[in-house]
């Protein structure tokens, strides 16, 4: 029988069913409700700089194709041709004037309207190619070059849906004069996994580090965390944890984050860089938030960011037990070659597919979906009381905020994604 | 890589073949120590992405369209290369692995692999470029079965009392990654 959703997460999330993680009609309102419904990331300005360069994308599991029209304008298009269905791009990124698809060639626009119909000149009644063209993301919109589309035609702007969450972003971005970009392809792996896991791993769970991690990570990060550590909520489904470093901190502890091996592995030239961002951070983002050394941040539903290894994620649902996981290593954009390499490999060795913490996040990832599945425990929900109700506002920053132990961040998450799927449920 | 292997003498090619016998031989009995001991100290182990390409029409015909080079953001190029290690970072995965709270190899897997199609490629004094191919079975509790499939370019320093690997890039035959970690001593 198929559980009903308030059944599945209790009044205040302190409670959640495995099926939440397991269960296909979940799933299902899933798509429904939340995926059908959010804004959703899908690449940032950076890897389409000029007219006709396109990069794939991901909305759940819709394929869809990022580019930059003739007009020089974003566009995001479902990757699938109205004459038979076949995907008519196969490119993971490139340059091009049209999309051609294999079955009859019907060609496509990087706008995504159709241009031509080979067979067309042989037929009498000619279709309506202004009505023929992919279907469109409705609603596309960036904020500092970060790229969301969205199916819900009526969503809030993406500004008002980032909220504060662009107070806690921007004390990455706007350290950089330049900003940031995005180095290469995205590493993209699969994992037999729910797409949510990762997603709260990310939102706030930084208190898994040193414990699950400990084999790389030392106790002494996690007295740091413990001392210094902030998880906020700016909304439901939306969190920041960084540490506060205090005023007096030498500038090599405070630096914007980028964790020890990074660093000493980079030599001087690393450290010289380091010193020279953090020098103007005060200026550039204000006192406060040049003590900010960040952790981890989520945007609802499936958006992430590891500052301390400067990358960006995306959780995509492959059905309940499958989620194909994309991450980018980002860098400063006016961060000279060799820095930027030494950040790409800061990244990778330590998270994405091949990285040494990230191999035992995947394990957990893993084997967090077999304990949803088994049988003879539905009366056993998962526990995510831990600090229930001690979050408080803050006087210096938005949001709710608390030490990063309280497990707030996720029950927000699921007090939103609850709603969501209620909404769903009931037919809205 | 259209190049032909450069000529060598039959014992040369029998020491290089069992110089990655016995390197096979450690990683597969998890003898990880031993096998960093074989590797120079200014070592540099990578792993190029693979990504799907666009096919350029003015390529049409061509070899180059082929080309797997094209395919591969490695550690010279400005993508995001899987891997791109020094030393110290491969100590770090040896060290790990003696660890019990290395979770995703605790229980350690079950590897096998085979070592073939090795070619002496070029002869720079002390330096030899030398191509191999692996297929590595891997197996874990709780974890599905897999193999790994790829190419192995490597620069050997010749030494006294042997080979020791100064250079390896990976090349990984794979269209998704569905293997539970690509962080293997390959
Ligand atoms: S299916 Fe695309 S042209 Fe026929
Ligand atoms: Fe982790």
């Amino acid at each position: 029988m198929q559980p009903t959703i308030s059944e599945l997460v209790n009044e205040d999330a302190s409670l959640i069913s495995r099926r939440c993680w397991s269960d296909e009609g979940v799933y299902a309102l899933e798509k429904r409700g939340i995926f059908g419904k959010s804004w959703l990331f899908l690449g940032h300005e950076s890897q389409v700089p000029n007219a006709g360069d396109f990069v794939q994308a991901y909305m759940c599991e819709t394929p869809v194709i990022l580019s930059r029209g003739e007009d020089g304008a974003l566009y995001a298009n479902v990757n699938s041709c109205t004459h038979r269905g076949l995907p008519v791009c196969r490119a993971d990124h490139g340059n091009t004037r049209r999309f051609i698809c294999p079955y009859h060639n019907w060609s496509y626009a990087v706008d995504g309207s159709l241009v031509t119909i080979p067979q067309e000149s042989e037929v009498a009644n000619r279709p309506d190619k202004s009505k023929l063209g992919l279907k469109r993301v409705p609603r596309v919109e960036s904020w500092r070059g970060m790229v969301f589309g969205s199916f819900d035609e009526e969503i809030i702007s993406l500004e008002s849906y980032l909220g504060d969450m662009r107070y806690y972003l921007d004390a990455f971005f706007l350290r950089f004069p330049e900003g940031i970009e995005f180095v290469g392809a995205p590493h993209r792996w699969v994992l037999d996994a729910n797409w949510k896991l990762p997603v709260e791993n990310q939102l706030g769970d930084v208190n898994h580090g040193a414990f699950l991690h400990s084999a790389i990570i030392p106790r002494e990060a996690q007295d740091i965390i413990e001392e210094l550590g902030h998880s906020v909520v700016t909304a439901p489904g939306h969190g920041a944890t960084f540490r506060l470093m205090p005023q007096d901190a030498p500038w090599q502890d405070v630096a914007w984050g980028m964790e020890a091996m990074g660093a000493i592995l980079g030599g001087n030239e690393v450290q010289e860089y380091l010193r020279e961002v953090q020098a103007h951070a005060a200026e550039r983002v204000g006192e406060l938030r040049a003590r900010f050394k960040g952790l981890t941040f989520g945007v609802y539903p499936n958006l992430s960011f590891l500052w301390s290894n400067t990358s960006f994620k995306v959780s995509h649902p492959r059905g309940p037990g499958k989620v194909e996981y994309w991450s980018w290593a980002v860098v400063p954009a006016d961060a000279p070659e060799s820095i930027k390499k030494i950040l790409r490999t800061n990244y990778s060795s330590f998270f994405g597919p091949a990285g040494l913490l990230e191999q035992e996040d995947s394990e957990v990832w893993t084997q967090q979906y077999i304990g949803s599945n088994i049988d003879f425990a539905d009366d056993r929900p998962y526990y995510y009381g831990l600090g229930l109700g001690e979050e408080k506002p803050h006087p210096q920053f938005p949001g709710l905020v608390s030490v990063t132990a309280n497990e707030f961040y996720a029950r927000h998450f699921f007090l939103r994604w609850r709603d969501e799927l209620m909404a769903a449920e009931a037919g809205l | 890589m259209t190049d032909q292997a450069i000529a060598t003498s039959p014992e040369e090619q029998r020491a290089l073949e069992r110089f990655y016998y016995y390197e096979a031989r450690l990683l597969d009995s998890r003898q990880y120590q031993d096998w960093l001991a074989l590797l120079t100290e200014d070592v540099r182990y990578s792993m190029p992405s693979r990504v799907n390409v666009q096919v350029d029409n003015r390529e049409r015909g061509k070899q180059q369209m082929l080309s797997v080079a094209r395919e591969l953001e490695g550690p010279e190029g400005s993508g995001n290369p899987l891997r791109d290690e020094s030393y110290v970072h491969l100590m770090l995965r040896v060290e790990r692995a003696y660890k019990i709270n290395s979770w995703s190899e605790n229980p350690p897997a079950r590897t096998r692999r085979m070592v073939g199609n090795v070619e002496l490629m070029a002869r720079r004094d002390d330096e030899w470029d030398v191509l191999s191919n692996f297929q590595l079975f891997y197996a874990r509790p709780g974890s599905r079965d897999v193999i790994y499939s790829g190419q192995r370019n490597d620069t050997l320093r010749v030494a006294e009392g042997g080979y020791r690997i100064a250079r390896r890039e990976v090349v990984l035959d794979y269209a998704e990654i569905e293997k539970p970690t690509l962080g293997l001593l390959f």
